[in-house]
């Protein structure tokens, strides 16, 4: 909580410090006279100095009024629905790729730890690693440019209106996979790593030669024993991995032009929509906070001997 | 497993738009059909109204153009005004009083007849409360009084003049709003938040060709066509031909070439820049490109040349002696000698540009004037008016110093968003330096730019650009000696030099003249001013390009409508 204010005051003072206001486009239109000018600065409190509107923002805040876009003229959060829908679709639907492919792969890593196909494989991870995901998303758009199989960003193609339900769904799925993988390509390496890497430290452990020795079956010994103990610190990761996932998919939206949250913040900040600025911050914020939560209760159910409190 | 997925989905995805491909598809063999199909055009960003009085901004003005008309409009060719919603009017001796008479039937979308009562409206109720918000209102007011408007019958408006008026005629393309849709809002004062990007869409009531259907913040606008639309073809039949417009939202213009190139929009407003990549592959691609001739905005270089005093500090604007520099006019003589108009076209719009010598565009028509002096690039002539001012390189350490032995050295601005203007800047700068000065280019952010311009006056010279119109008198917040925007000395009580009392005293006249020759020759009178005593210099004007897939009949790109100006007539091959 005291974070969140902490965060929503330092972003008021920066977008404030920043110079001018979102007036500025029209005060160099020849045709809009002083008086309008003015009309609009009173309207829009903009004469108030920083810490009253901010303080006003705040109260507004608790009572559950998120304040006013200057930009869209309508409640920031009617903006915000459904750019918040689409971050969270892609967002989804990274955290899924990453999770359901790296488990598996760290697995398998590790059951052929040192052998040909593991070495390719970290090796494979390293150049993954270092490849920045911003970078891998321009070259897919320009493979997918050059090649023209897959959409140029966005999120759904021309007249997917009118299509039925289900090709809708599979219009857009076409449309996830360039900022997906780039999105979860790195996390996916890293994580695989991290799976790999618990697995052998567990299936070196004496319970598991305990295990083996009463006889229970291989698979059981490896998917049931040993991967129990194994996920265990990944788990922890994972509310982490969403959380910043959230925030981290503003840059790929803003290459792959998804219209999310990441995309309107941009627009926001540049158009100086003050308020909106501070609903998308505060909005990212609590996800991060709300993501570090889930992680915790996702621990605390799986290892019993962790307590909340 | 994957790919697998991946090329059955694939498949999957090609059928079913195979299916829609046919669905859609005109009926071959039937006689041809001009109706139906799908027109798509795409946005830069996201509508912000459909409030045709609160919108103020392009991405908000193209959307409520498809679905507000004014009494009048202008004809996109010859830029004179024709009837629209209004089918005559006429005006008495004085001058001040114009009686308009409406169409027969008119329809708001919703079926509701449009008359008198709604013209009456929207101007009392909308343009002229205070409580609303308009741009429109400072367009009506005329020496500070609003014009009257009554209705005298329901197909019959009388405007009452406060004082002469002669862009009067033009200005009534304002687009006109339905009464019964919104006085319950004006009554409420909740007009402006009334029909804005949250509201339902089907109470959005308009008169123009469409109406909206639908929209997806980030995504798309779709619009229907207007089945009560006024305007016929030829045959009697009903127009629009189009039925239906998506309008795809995309981050920028870069993402809008990508997706014309691939084929899912079908009109590009292109940039300079643009030219080299998409004019050869017009026929692979089966688009066309037109070139529509200049910009309508302008573009230039002024100096500041603010007397006045910082009360903050107590310090001048600008350093007495540059101040002395740029009131010259043989150093602004100088450095228009020096704008190499011919490179920045080359270099910055790739040859797709047109010089610009007067303050008002080529593409303003019948109000522009060709016949003003030009300043030819010369670095002798440039080098000679320098000389002529007493500056010369007396220490020889390559810059010029004036009389005083100051050396000739200022800050250029510009806004760094804006990569042409920066280019721009650069070469201007470059043959500045050619000739003796030194010129430190600072690139700020446009809002920084702004308040230099119109609130702390602290700058040397500036590249900027301002958006124009047909007529010259909405110019006037930059020409008056009061004005604004007349940025290089702004707010003056009384002219400061004699020229700029000249033209003042053109912009008083010619808002009163309604004769078109005589209003010409005024506002031709006032450009030859200008660019006698170069208050700003102009440089160069980018042509408007526009690719146009070539699936569309009816088109007839004008230079002042563009392509899209009668949409209503356009239909799918």
């Amino acid at each position: 909580m005291a974070l969140l204010v902490v965060m929503s005051a330092v972003t008021f003072m920066l977008m404030r410090l920043t110079p001018g206001n979102f007036l500025d486009t029209l005060r160099l239109d020849p045709q809009i006279s002083k008086d309008t000018l003015a009309y609009y600065t009173r309207l829009y409190q903009l004469d108030a100095p920083a810490w009253q509107q901010y303080l006003h923002w705040l109260a507004g805040l608790f009572r559950g009024e998120w304040g006013y876009s200057f930009y869209y003229n309508v409640p920031v959060a009617q903006i915000i629905g459904p750019r918040l829908v689409n971050t969270f679709i892609l967002s989804l639907a990274a955290f899924l790729v990453t999770w359901m492919a790296a488990i598996p792969l760290g697995i398998w890593a590790a059951l052929n730890r040192g052998n040909g196909r593991d070495r390719a494989l970290q090796c494979a991870a390293y150049a993954v690693i270092s490849l920045p995901g911003f970078f891998v998303a321009m070259i897919l758009l320009f493979m997918a440019a050059v090649t023209g199989c897959l959409p140029l960003g966005g999120i759904e193609s021309p007249g997917a209106g009118e299509l039925p339900f289900i090709a809708r769904m599979i219009d857009m799925a076409r449309h996830l996979v360039i900022p997906v993988t780039a999105l979860s390509l790195g996390s996916i390496a890293v994580l695989q790593k991290l799976m790999r890497g618990n697995m052998l430290e567990v299936l070196g452990r004496q319970y598991i030669f305990a295990a083996r020795a009463r006889g229970i079956p291989e698979d059981r010994v490896i998917y049931v024993h040993a991967l129990r103990n194994a996920i265990n610190p990944i788990i922890t990761l994972l509310g982490y991995e969403f959380a910043s996932l959230l925030s981290g998919a503003a840059l790929m939206e803003i290459i792959t032009s998804w219209p999310g949250l990441g995309s309107m913040m941009l627009t926001a900040v540049r158009a100086k929509d003050i308020y909106l600025v501070m609903a998308g911050m505060m909005m990212g914020g609590v996800l991060f906070v709300a993501g570090n939560l889930m992680a915790d209760i996702a621990l605390a159910k799986a290892d019993p001997r962790i307590k909340i409190g | 497993m994957v790919p697998g997925v991946f090329k059955s989905t694939t498949g999957l995805f090609l059928l079913c738009f195979f299916i829609l491909a046919v669905v859609t598809a005109p009926v071959i063999g039937a006689a041809p059909t001009r109706y139906g199909g799908t027109l798509v055009l795409s946005v830069t960003s996201d509508p912000r109204s459909f409030n045709p009085i609160l919108a103020k901004e392009t991405s908000t003005t193209t959307m409520t153009g498809h679905m507000f008309e004014g009494l009048t409009t202008m004809d996109p060719f010859t830029l004179k005004v024709i009837p629209n919603l209004a089918e005559r009017w006429e005006a008495d001796k004085s001058g001040l009083i114009w009686t308009f008479h409406l169409r027969r039937g008119l329809c708001w979308s919703d079926g509701v007849p449009l008359t008198a009562a709604d013209v009456v409206f929207t101007f009392n109720d909308l343009i002229f409360n205070d409580e609303v918000p308009s741009s429109a209102r400072d367009i009506f007011t005329v020496e500070g009084k609003p014009l009257r408007v009554d209705a005298v019958d329901p197909l019959t408006v009388r405007f009452t003049l406060p004082a002469l008026f002669a862009p009067f005629l033009r200005s009534l393309g304002q687009e006109i709003l339905p009464r019964h849709a919104l006085e319950k809002a004006v009554r409420d004062k909740k007009f402006t938040f009334t029909w804005g990007i949250n509201a339902k869409l089907s109470d959005i009531v308009g008169s123009g060709p469409y109406r909206l259907k639908e929209y997806q913040p980030g995504r798309r606008v779709v619009f229907s066509a207007n089945p009560y639309y006024w305007k016929k073809d030829a045959d009697g039949g009903v127009l629009p031909y189009i039925p239906r417009i998506e309008y795809v939202i995309v981050p920028g213009m870069d993402v809008e070439l990508l997706k014309f190139i691939e084929g899912s929009i079908d009109v590009y407003t292109m940039r300079g820049m643009d030219y080299p990549l998409l004019k050869p592959q017009e026929a692979s691609k089966g688009f066309t490109v037109y070139d529509l001739g200049p910009d309508l905005g302008t573009s230039f270089i002024t100096f500041n040349q603010n007397p006045g005093i910082n009360t903050a500090n107590g310090k001048p604007f600008v350093a007495p002696y540059k101040r002395a520099w740029f009131s010259d006019v043989r150093f602004r003589r100088a450095v228009a000698h020096l704008v190499d108009k011919k490179r920045i076209i080359e270099i910055v719009k790739n040859g797709m540009g047109y010089p610009q010598d007067s303050p008002e565009s080529p593409a303003a028509g019948f109000f522009y004037c060709g016949d003003v002096r030009k300043y030819d690039y010369s670095l002798e002539a440039a080098r000679g008016l320098l000389a002529e001012m007493g500056c010369a390189d007396k220490n020889n350490d390559g810059i010029l110093e004036d009389a005083e032995g100051r050396p000739l050295e200022f800050n250029l601005y510009t806004n760094a968003d804006n990569t042409e203007r920066v280019d721009a800047a650069a070469i201007i700068r470059s043959d500045l330096e050619r000739a003796g000065m030194k010129v430190n280019l600072q690139l700020v952010e446009f809002n920084t730019l702004v308040a230099k311009l119109t609130s702390t006056c602290d700058w040397d010279a500036v590249i900027l650009g301002l958006t124009g119109g047909i007529d010259p008198h909405f110019g006037q917040n930059v020409w008056r000696s009061s004005g604004q925007l007349h940025m290089w000395h702004p707010r003056q009580q009384a002219p400061a030099t004699a020229w700029e009392k000249r033209i003042d005293d053109i912009f008083t006249a010619g808002v009163k003249e309604f004769d078109e020759g005589k209003r010409k020759s005024l506002y031709d009178e006032y450009q030859k001013i200008v660019v006698e005593e170069l208050p700003v210099i102009y440089t160069a004007l980018g042509a408007r390009l526009v690719a146009v897939k070539n699936r569309f009949g009816n088109l007839k790109p004008s230079p002042f409508g563009g392509v899209l100006h009668n949409i209503e007539e356009i239909y799918v091959k």
